[in-house]
């Protein structure tokens, strides 16, 4: 390993001394904000390391190849960089979410810092994941992030302070994810055994080069990549292997939440991407339409569905599966720049937009909690309005957080796909991409979702704008959120715009990268 | 420069309203008042181009602004103005100040977010009409939306939200198809020449296989003939005038409808020629079958904002039918339509909610005899729907004689039988002045009127109302300089259809339509007004 690949791979090698760091720092001082601090900036010298070691890809060298686990090339940098960035964000939420339901003198057991070191220890192997140019890196990669998400995910039930009900929901979404990523997880383990049964060898670059072969005569190795398709289907919850998605997403910590909906899925279309450009699949009509099924049904089913939702969460959860419907059609006009950057472009969307979706929802959350922990109000989670998790809970937001409200608007009109906003442009890449596909039959399914996820999203906004019925406009105020939380949404709504009027600019950083 | 001034005035002056609510109590209408006089002013800067309109200058548009936005797919942000545009945007700051000055006082509430959407929603529609580049059209289409969204939702009646969401989706999704014909459009030109961009002057010199070209004229005639609205998808409209605000439906009624003719005149004539040759007859079926099963509902409504709601299917159905007629002389009259429509109309909204305002009901079955309690208003009640049945002398009229004159030429049959509906029109105009206005007054407004001191039409609104119908008068008798400033728009849509007409008809003969490409002779309207 010489020393350029070492230098390639700092990213990785950041995330890994930050982890031991952090154990370390926590292991002799404990301390809330500490933890914080350490891991902000693993990650910010991270995503420093990220833009330098792009610095060193210039010129003719377009990708180092690290052992033959690793691949470093732009595309997966920039995924990292956003992952990394993501990450940040999640870090911060977390802090928000942790400071009320944690004890901060840990006298009854319920510590903070451990949430970071899993969240480093995510992001690390979501890195693995985009990084990786071998079936064990992969693997390591995925195995990494899941394994890291079950406590994540069960996080709830160490903070002493949360109300029993998040805590008896946090665990049951830590059972189910652990449950069903176990079994995606084994399918697909014997679709990689399967795969080199046929090929005999788990380094991408030796089974493309044996592809031609193997394409046309081995069952084995159809069934192989079949199995592990599933495998990355269940971790982007396509449908039908969307099921775990709306109560992991319902019960998890918010911050757990969104890391789940955006690192999770971000890292998997990286290795997605990489995958099929080097094996050449986009040529396979069986995968292709496997896919394109998978998607449409996405589109259909996670659209249909989360009109029938009335917490948020749950709403977004099956918005999301309708999201990354919508990102697979841009996936399948294959392998051309045009199409990575539109993957890229509507990542980059649905990333932001989910992002600041699951922050106002959390940080909401925190501020409504934080008024309850104060004796303020008393805790009352049977009715509608006063469970912060509820559409109804947003009635009037408008009027009683106006910018709040006008963030969250901006998030929603995102999703939903309107002008101004980083989602337009989102899908005018997916459509541009369809156009360009003929894929006439996913355009159609485009359509028609949109036009059902209009009506949820607009249901949500209206509400958010009507006058308040009753009187008591007193008794859940104005709510407050705390600074952080405050700049993290003005931070993404301020993307979110700028992205959506300015597209140019992140068009020009995709394909500088 | 100005084009972008007059848009980014509304914009600003949106967000100024909403903040300067907090601070004075009446702010933000009179920012709004007065950034529309601003925009009045700019506008005044072309009228240079209106009176010398005979002389022939190469470029179509009157002025321009072209800047790179996001050069990766070609796209400018490109406005560019011409007679057609400039009529249109006249015509919304017009609706505009109108339907700020009829409802100076009827918002109650949050009043600087009203105002906030009142000026959003016309810059949007400013942008639709001076939009050049398509993709730059279809975000102005879809950017006044949204603040429309929340005029119906936020301060409509009872049914506002179910209102409000459905007239969203019925464009939007409509909206979508229209977004895949413009980037397959797109598409096929970068294919054939290589060049990727949206530019409608380019655009316009596309060779599209006529099979695909169908299909893409499909897809923007569905999302035109939503908004317009025309029979299928007309469903919207009803609901949303009703639960809209008066305001609101000022807007919907008199500017956000012209967004579908215009869309019709501007894109789908020029850009697929061939196709709307072939579809003309359908276009011009579901035009006629518009006219008449608008007025025959208007004539079975109770509530009176939805009786004003379904003469607009009817009267938008001439504009239909007067485009697809694919003859100057229709297509002039549909223009002239849309104009006298968006006044008519505007006018009979703002009557129906100074109504309700007074008498706290716009049933036609609470009401009745009101003449005698409010005269005034009654009487400018009855000028309104007069001119809205096409009384002789008034805009209305001449813009629907010009498309039945223009449509006669190209389809006796459903012209005959779009004639019927001016039957229908009269029987619903006069029905409701007949039942609101007309005879002893209701006793169960005889409470109402007595509790709430009801006083008539006061100085304000008579201003507002006269001026209107002044400019109705005005474009009834003399209707020519209309003709004349949107004559250039509309002779490039029927040049473009009769090139693709003589190909065609490869023995070139003169094609019936040739005839009567010569300018409207201004004695031959004329000669029928009183």
């Amino acid at each position: 390993m010489s020393a350029q690949e070492l230098l390639a791979i700092l990213p990785l090698l950041i995330i890994s001394a930050g982890i031991v760091i952090l154990l370390l720092q926590v292991s002799f001082w404990r301390g809330h904000r500490g933890a914080l601090a350490t891991t902000i900036l693993t990650l910010l010298l991270a995503i420093i390391s990220c833009f330098w070691v792009t610095g060193n890809l210039l010129g003719d060298v377009s990708s180092i190849q690290v052992t033959a686990l690793l691949l470093v090339d732009h595309t997966s940098l920039f995924f990292c960089l956003l992952l990394f960035l993501t990450a940040v964000a999640i870090s911060i939420m977390g802090f928000n979410y942790l400071r009320l339901r944690c004890d901060p003198r840990g006298v009854s057991a319920s510590y903070p810092e451990e949430f970071y070191i899993l969240l480093l220890l995510a992001m690390l192997g979501a890195s693995t994941l985009i990084f990786a140019n071998h079936f064990a890196t992969f693997f390591l990669g995925l195995e990494l992030i899941s394994l890291a998400l079950y406590p994540m995910l069960g996080f709830a039930v160490t903070g002493e302070i949360s109300p029993k009900s998040e805590q008896l929901q946090s665990l049951e979404s830590a059972i189910k994810y652990l449950i069903l990523s176990a079994l995606s997880t084994a399918l697909g383990l014997f679709g990689i055994a399967l795969i080199y049964s046929a090929s005999g060898s788990l380094d991408f670059n030796a089974i493309a080069s044996r592809m031609t072969e193997l394409s046309q005569s081995s069952t084995l190795f159809a069934t192989g990549i079949t199995l592990l398709l599933i495998s990355v289907a269940f971790k982007l919850s396509l449908v039908p292997f969307h099921i775990w998605t709306p109560d992991v997403y319902q019960g998890a910590p918010t911050p757990t939440t969104a890391l789940i909906a955006t690192v999770g899925k971000g890292a998997v279309i990286g290795f997605l991407l990489r995958f099929f450009n080097t094996l050449d699949l986009f040529g396979s009509e069986v995968l292709i339409d496997m896919l394109a099924i998978a998607a449409i049904a996405s589109m259909l089913v996670g659209n249909l569905l989360a009109l029938m939702q009335a917490n948020i969460k749950r709403l977004l959860a099956y918005s999301s599966i309708s999201h990354i419907g919508y990102l697979i059609v841009a996936f399948l006009i294959g392998k051309s720049t045009f199409g990575t950057e539109a993957v890229i472009y509507y990542l980059v969307a649905y990333i932001v937009t989910t992002l600041g979706g699951f922050a106002v929802v959390g940080l909401v959350a925190d501020a409504n909690e934080e008024n309850m922990l104060s004796g303020k109000h008393p805790q009352e989670f049977l009715i509608d309005a006063k469970n912060p998790y509820h559409r109804e809970f947003y009635r009037g937001l408008l009027w009683r957080s106006p910018w709040l409200a006008s963030c969250f608007a901006a998030m929603l009109l995102s999703l939903a796909g309107i002008p101004l906003t980083i989602g337009f442009i989102g899908k005018f890449y997916v459509f541009t991409a369809g156009v360009e596909g003929q894929m006439w039959i996913l355009l159609g399914g485009v359509v028609v979702g949109s036009a059902l996820g209009l009506f949820y999203y607009l249901r949500l906004l209206l509400i958010m704008v009507q006058r308040n019925e009753t009187a008591e406009t007193n008794s859940n105020g104005t709510l407050v959120i705390a600074t952080s939380g405050q700049f993290l949404i003005a931070t993404l709504t301020g993307a979110l715009l700028l992205f959506g009027i300015f597209p140019q600019i992140l068009i020009n950083w995709i394909n500088a990268l | 420069m100005t084009l972008l001034a007059i848009i980014i005035i509304l914009f600003a002056g949106g967000l100024l309203a909403w903040l300067a609510e907090r601070y004075f109590q009446a702010g933000g209408r009179w920012i709004s008042l007065i950034s529309l006089l601003f925009t009045t002013v700019l506008l005044t800067n072309y009228s240079s181009f209106i009176t010398s309109t005979e002389a022939i200058t190469d470029n179509t548009w009157w002025d321009s602004l072209k800047i790179p936005w996001i050069p990766r797919f070609g796209i400018d942000f490109y406005l560019a103005i011409d007679g057609l545009s400039f009529l249109m945007l006249s015509l919304t700051i017009a609706m505009g100040i109108f339907g700020l000055i009829m409802t100076w006082n009827d918002i109650q509430f949050r009043r600087g977010f009203f105002y906030f959407n009142y000026l959003w929603t016309l810059a949007g529609v400013a942008g639709v009409f001076t939009a050049i580049d398509l993709f730059l059209f279809f975000f102005f289409w879809e950017v006044m939306l949204i603040p429309m969204l929340f005029l119906i939702a936020v301060w409509g009646y009872e049914r506002r939200i179910y209102a409000a969401i459905k007239f969203f989706i019925f464009t939007q999704a409509s909206s979508l198809l229209m977004l895949i014909a413009i980037v397959g459009l797109a598409y096929i030109h970068y294919i054939n020449s290589g060049q990727l961009t949206f530019n409608y002057n380019i655009l316009l010199e596309a060779q599209v296989p006529s099979d695909i070209a169908y299909w893409l004229m499909l897809g923007f005639f569905i999302a035109f003939i939503v908004k317009l609205p025309a029979l299928p998808f007309h469903t919207w409209l009803p609901d949303a005038h009703t639960q809209a605000p008066t305001a609101g439906s000022i807007l919907l009624a008199a500017i956000l409808l012209k967004t579908g003719a215009y869309g019709l005149l501007r894109f789908n004539l020029p850009l697929f020629p061939e196709s709307s040759i072939l579809f003309a007859p359908v276009a011009m079926t579901i035009g006629a079958l518009s006219v008449i099963y608008g007025a025959m509902l208007a004539f079975a409504q109770n509530d009176m904002k939805r009786l004003v709601a379904y003469s607009s299917v009817s009267h938008m159905g001439f504009v239909l039918l007067g485009l697809y007629a694919l003859d100057t002389i229709a297509i002039q009259g549909a223009v002239m339509q849309m104009i006298a429509h968006g006044l008519s109309t505007a006018a009979l909204f703002a009557l129906v909610g100074a109504l309700q305002h007074r008498l706290h009901t716009r049933d036609m079955q609470q009401l009745g005899g009101v003449w005698s309690k409010l005269p005034k208003l009654s009487a400018v009640a009855l000028f309104f729907a007069v001119a809205s049945l096409g009384l002789p002398g008034l805009g209305n009229f001449v813009a629907e004689f010009t498309v039945l004159v223009g449509s006669f030429r190209s389809n006796h049959w459903l012209t005959a039988l779009a004639a019927i509906g001016l039957i229908g029109a009269a029987l619903y105009a006069l029905i409701m002045m007949q039942r609101v206005f007309f005879g002893k007054l209701n006793k169960r407004l005889e409470k109402p009127i007595q509790e709430s001191n009801t006083a008539d039409l006061n100085v304000r609104e008579t201003g507002a109302l006269l001026v209107v119908a002044a400019l109705l008068v005005l474009i009834g008798l003399h209707p020519q300089p209309i003709f004349n400033i949107s004559d250039k728009t509309v002779q490039m849509s029927v040049n473009k259809i009769e090139s693709a007409l003589s190909f065609q008809k490869f023995p070139p003969k003169i094609s019936p339509l040739q005839v009567h490409s010569s300018r409207v002779e201004p004695t031959s309207i004329e000669d029928n007004t009183p």
